[in-house]
């Protein structure tokens, strides 16, 4: 059983989401539509996120499957590191949704909980190693000014271990973020 | 659905100047589902063929997004197809300097979305949202509208990830 840790406004807990305009209803959904519903997510036909953004199924399509390359490919940058990148670009965005999911899927994967508390209380300080402070570093800095991303922002990485395979998962992962967050937060809302 | 797309007109390639045999090419390339995707979501979020949303309209979303995020080269790609479409010169220039209370109603309250989620995405509420039914936006254009500015807050870091990846490699290379 995980811990509860709230913070900011924050938390690790199993939140919904609600939307602010009108979802697909299931029962009047194309033939495509209920394909790319499926390809997204396991719970997708019932989530209102998904419902939502399938009135354009083929733009959904295409993000889906960016998104679920970027966070679930194996290989490169660890999983839990990847889910440690997500939550610390929603904690910087204000995304309580989104850094509930992806603190959660971080504790499950790395069996821990101490960086999350970190993350949720001051992402600037947060991390529990040289490897895990770059990283988390990186997605501030790509999150807030992506117009001055340098080089030697990419080489702090290199300096605590990461592989230029790796330094591409974790833009990859900040990245979607930027968009995954936008949408959670300005379509609807968390609840519960 | 195929794996394999046209590496030639990359637009994420091109932006970050990766040139196919260097080695930051190489990397992005190991993920090539993830280039595959990031270009269809381009194609797919300009598609002429997109109902309610006219591709003038969301290229000129994309140059005011890049011009606030401060992405000089993508502004700067999203003014030339504005330019290759005929669009409003004058409305082009209005918009790559951030004016956008000049213009008629149902763009400007596209660009003020755009401006929130570029901006302070905290900021967004269920009131600046209804503000595009209410110009005339129906439903699924909202959807589309929201993809489009998301996706651009994507590609906007991707691009600047790329490019300092690649400089620092040819840096190191010297």
């Amino acid at each position: 059983m995980s811990r509860v840790i709230e913070a900011h406004g924050f938390t690790n807990r199993v939140l919904g989401w609600d939307a602010w305009l009108d979802v697909v209803e299931l029962a009047d959904a194309s033939p495509e539509q209920i394909t790319v519903l499926e390809e997204s997510h396991p719970k997708a036909k019932e989530s209102d996120y998904y419902l939502f953004l399938v009135h354009q199924p083929e733009i959904l399509r295409q993000r889906s499957t960016a998104f679920n390359a970027i966070m679930y490919a194996p290989g490169g940058l660890p999983r839990a590191e990847r889910e440690l990148a997500s939550t610390v670009v929603s904690r910087v965005n204000g995304c309580v949704y989104c850094a509930s999911v992806h603190a959660q899927r971080f504790e499950q994967l790395a069996k821990r909980d101490d960086v999350i508390e970190q993350v949720f209380n001051d992402p600037a300080t947060a991390g529990t190693s040289p490897r895990e402070k770059a990283i988390v570093l990186a997605s501030i800095d790509l999150t807030l000014t992506p117009g001055q991303v340098e080089p030697a922002q990419l080489r702090a990485l290199r300096d605590v271990g990461l592989s230029d395979d790796e330094i591409l998962d974790l833009i990859h992962s900040i990245a979607i973020f930027a968009w995954a967050n936008r949408l959670m937060l300005n379509l609807g809302e968390p609840v519960g | 659905m195929t794996d394999t797309y046209d590496l030639s007109t990359d637009i994420v390639d091109r932006i970050a100047g990766l040139t196919p045999g260097s080695l930051t090419y190489a990397t992005r390339h190991k993920r090539d589902k993830v280039a595959s995707a990031t270009q269809r979501s381009y194609e797919a979020l300009f598609d002429p063929a997109l109902p309610d949303l006219s591709l003038t309209d969301r290229l000129l979303v994309a140059l005011y997004a890049c011009t606030l995020s401060k992405a000089p080269a993508l502004a700067t790609h999203y003014a030339e197809r504005l330019a290759s479409i005929d669009a409003d010169r004058a409305v082009i220039d209005q918009i790559a300097q951030g004016l956008i209370d000049v213009q008629e109603p149902r763009l400007r309250a596209m660009l003020t979305f755009t401006r929130t989620l570029i901006e302070a995405p905290i900021d967004g509420d269920k009131t600046a949202l209804e503000l595009l039914p209410a110009a005339g936006i129906p439903t699924p254009a909202v959807v589309a509208l929201a993809q489009l500015i998301a996706f651009l807050s994507y590609q906007i870091r991707l691009t600047a990830g790329l490019r300092a990846l690649q400089v620092l490699n040819a840096t190191e290379a010297a």
